[in-house]
């Protein structure tokens, strides 16, 4: 298309003759100058890298193979410390509840209760069972407590003779052993 | 084709660092000119990307007027960097980016449509229509003001 108007014309004339000059062109120089050196700044390069690692290899077929082990190596390892941090993520998600089912080591708070269990004049039966340490502990503060309501039995029969003589005159009566009071 | 001349020496020292790093590519002396052209449009483009996310509409009167003065003069009348620029804002300021490229390389630089081709990376069809369309535009806003 040719431009249609006069106006256009002259205004293109008038922008021809008027390209712009760079008028601080030693600055820019400088400028560009500085930038391109510090590109050209050595900075990490693989090909230097592998050139340091392995240049002591005269052979270029040795050289290929060491570097293609190293990096078959390299991407080993990566992928083995990925799947194992996989498995320590996938391991610390789930909720570990330490059950100990079976007595190994007695506590000094269960040990404590066996001896006054045994003081009492109870003897564990000859028969080895497993038990799990709750269940032992709930046995033995079950015991106790036991103990102590029977030793208030005990006071208040003590202390009555007329209820001592009818106790054991019923006991006798459904052969029971006698108990001793 | 910026409209701006701090933009555009950056624009030149970026052009400048990037012949630099990659002047081994260029197997021949013909390619030359046309290669740093594409680079200069190219850095342009992204210029004009950025800019054009935040526009600046600088059409006021007093270019208007000053063109008028200038045109007055007679055909050896020149602007300064400020005012070329100034008005290449305002002509242009509603043309796309490759509308801007294709009038500045064809009817500033007076580059033949191959060679604006070439530099821009678009076809000649394109470059055609898009210097028909920039004219039209141009021509518009000339008649409307001047």
């Amino acid at each position: 298309m040719e431009p249609h108007n006069e106006k256009y014309k002259k205004v293109l004339n008038l922008l021809r003759n008027s390209k712009p000059v760079l008028d601080s062109t030693e600055d820019i120089e400088i400028e560009v100058i500085k930038r391109i050196k510090e590109n050209d700044r050595p900075g990490f390069n693989l090909l230097n890298a592998i050139d340091f690692l392995f240049g002591w290899v005269y052979i270029g077929w040795v050289r290929r193979t060491l570097i293609t082990a190293s990096i078959a190596l390299v991407l080993v390892f990566v992928f083995q410390q990925g799947v194992i941090l996989k498995r320590i993520e996938i391991l610390s998600k789930q909720t570990i509840v330490p059950v100990m089912e079976n007595v190994t080591t007695p506590t000094a708070e269960i040990e404590k209760l066996l001896v006054t269990y045994k003081n009492s004049g109870r003897r564990f039966p000859s028969k080895t069972i497993t038990i799990s340490e709750r269940e032992m502990k709930e046995l033995l503060e079950s015991v106790k407590e036991l103990q102590l309501k029977y030793k208030d039995l005990e006071d208040i029969i003590e202390g009555d003779p007329d209820i001592k003589r009818l106790i054991e005159k019923k006991l006798n009566e459904n052969n029971h052993a006698k108990i001793n009071l | 084709m910026l409209g701006d001349e701090d933009q555009a020496k950056d624009i030149v020292q970026e052009t400048m660092v990037t012949i630099w790093q990659k002047l081994k590519k260029i197997k021949t002396a013909e390619v030359y000119k046309t290669w740093i052209y594409r680079i200069v449009v190219n850095k342009c483009y992204d210029e004009m990307r950025k800019k054009k996310r935040n526009p600046e509409f600088v059409t006021d009167d007093h270019s208007w007027e000053l063109i008028s003065n200038k045109i007055s003069e007679g055909p050896s009348a020149t602007l300064e960097n400020t005012e070329t620029s100034k008005i290449i804002r305002i002509l242009t300021e509603k043309l796309s980016t490759k509308q801007k490229a294709v009038f500045v390389l064809s009817d500033l630089e007076g580059m033949s449509n191959d060679e604006v081709s070439e530099i821009t990376g678009i076809s000649k069809s394109a470059v055609k229509a898009n210097l028909y369309h920039a004219r039209k535009s141009i021509s518009e806003k000339v008649e409307k003001y001047l």
